[in-house]
C-alpha cells in the first residue's frame, strides 16, 4: 500500500505540469518522435527533455531509439486493467471532491462579501 | 455497521472542506446546486430524481459538448442520515427495483472538524464481467476521461497552493 501511495505520487506529480499533460494527450492518439512532440512548445530541447525523462521515470511513457530518432509511447505496464479501473475511478472521485470544495468555499466567500 | 474494506475494489476520498457541514450538505441535497459540481466542465449535469429517502430513486443525466443530455447515473438512496451521510448505490434503481448494471455503493459522511468539515466518500466497487466490459471500451476512451480529470486536479490544486 505505502509503496502503492509513492507511485501515485509520482503519478501525480508527473502531470503536474502543462507540458506534460500535453504531451501525454498528443500521445493518447499514439507514439511520436521527440521532436514531433517537441514542435509544440516554445522551448529549447534540452528543457525538452527534461519533461521527457520525468514521464519516463515516473512510468507514464516508454522511449526507444530508432536509427537517430527518440520514439516516446505511453505505458500501460504500470497499471495492470485493474488498477487502471480504479485509479480511473478514483480520479472521477477526486474531481468531484474538489468541485464540491471549490463550489461551497466559493458561496462561503460570496455570502461574506455580501 | 461492520465495513470491511477490499484494497482492491474501493476508494476514499477524504477531504477538509472550509464550509459548514450544512452548506455541504446543501451542496449535495439541492438538486441545483449538486449539478453545478458533480461533472467536469464542460460537461452539465441535469438531476431527473433526487429522493432522498431509502429506495428513494436517484437519476441524473449528462450532456457533453453542448450534446443531449443522455442518463448518466441511475440509482438508489439506500440510507440518509440528515446532514450526516447519504448512501447510494447503482445496484437497485428507485423503489428497490435491481439495476441492469450494478457496480458500486457509495457512502459519503460529512463530520464536525476544527476548520470545517471532514467529507469523506468511500466507494465500494464490485468486481465482475461489468468491469471487464469496461475495460473493452478501450485504453484511450477510459485514459481519455482520466486525463482529463487528473489534469483538473492537478490544475486546481497548483492553483490552491500558489494561493497566500
Amino acid at each position: 500500500m505505502e509503496q502503492d501511495a509513492r507511485q501515485l505520487n509520482g503519478i501525480f506529480q508527473a502531470i503536474a505540469d502543462p507540458t506534460r499533460r500535453a504531451v501525454l494527450g498528443r500521445l493518447g492518439s499514439g507514439p511520436a518522435s521527440v521532436s514531433d512532440l517537441a514542435k509544440p512548445f516554445d522551448m529549447a530541447l534540452p528543457s525538452f527533455m527534461q519533461h521527457i525523462r520525468l514521464l519516463e521515470e515516473s512510468g507514464w511513457i516508454r522511449t526507444r531509439k530508432v536509427g537517430r530518432v527518440r520514439i516516446c509511447a505511453i505505458e500501460e505496464e504500470p497499471f495492470t486493467a485493474v488498477e487502471r479501473w480504479l485509479f480511473e475511478q478514483r480520479a472521477i472521485w477526486e474531481g468531484r471532491t474538489d468541485r464540491l470544495q471549490q463550489f461551497v468555499e466559493t458561496i462561503r466567500v460570496e455570502e461574506t462579501q455580501e | 455497521m461492520m465495513r470491511s474494506v477490499n484494497p482492491d475494489l474501493d476508494l476514499t476520498i477524504s477531504r477538509v472542506i472550509k464550509a459548514p457541514r450544512s452548506v455541504i450538505w446543501s451542496a449535495w441535497t439541492d438538486p441545483w446546486s449538486f449539478e453545478q459540481w458533480w461533472v467536469p466542465a464542460p460537461a452539465k449535469c441535469k438531476v431527473l430524481e433526487m429522493d432522498l429517502r431509502p429506495g428513494g430513486s436517484f437519476e441524473t443525466q449528462i450532456s457533453e459538448d453542448g450534446g443531449e443530455f443522455v442518463p448518466h447515473l441511475s440509482g438508489c438512496f439506500l440510507d440518509i442520515v440528515d446532514g450526516e451521510r447519504i448512501t447510494f448505490t447503482n445496484a437497485l434503481l428507485g423503489g428497490w427495483r435491481p439495476a441492469e448494471h450494478p457496480f458500486m455503493t457509495a457512502i459519503v459522511t460529512l463530520q464536525e472538524h476544527p476548520q470545517g468539515t471532514e467529507y469523506v466518500a468511500h466507494v465500494m466497487h464490485k468486481n465482475d464481467a461489468d468491469r471487464a466490459m469496461h475495460e473493452k471500451m478501450g485504453f484511450a476512451d477510459g485514459w481519455g476521461t482520466v486525463m482529463e480529470q487528473l489534469a483538473n486536479l492537478a490544475e486546481q490544486r497548483a492553483t490552491s497552493r500558489a494561493r497566500p
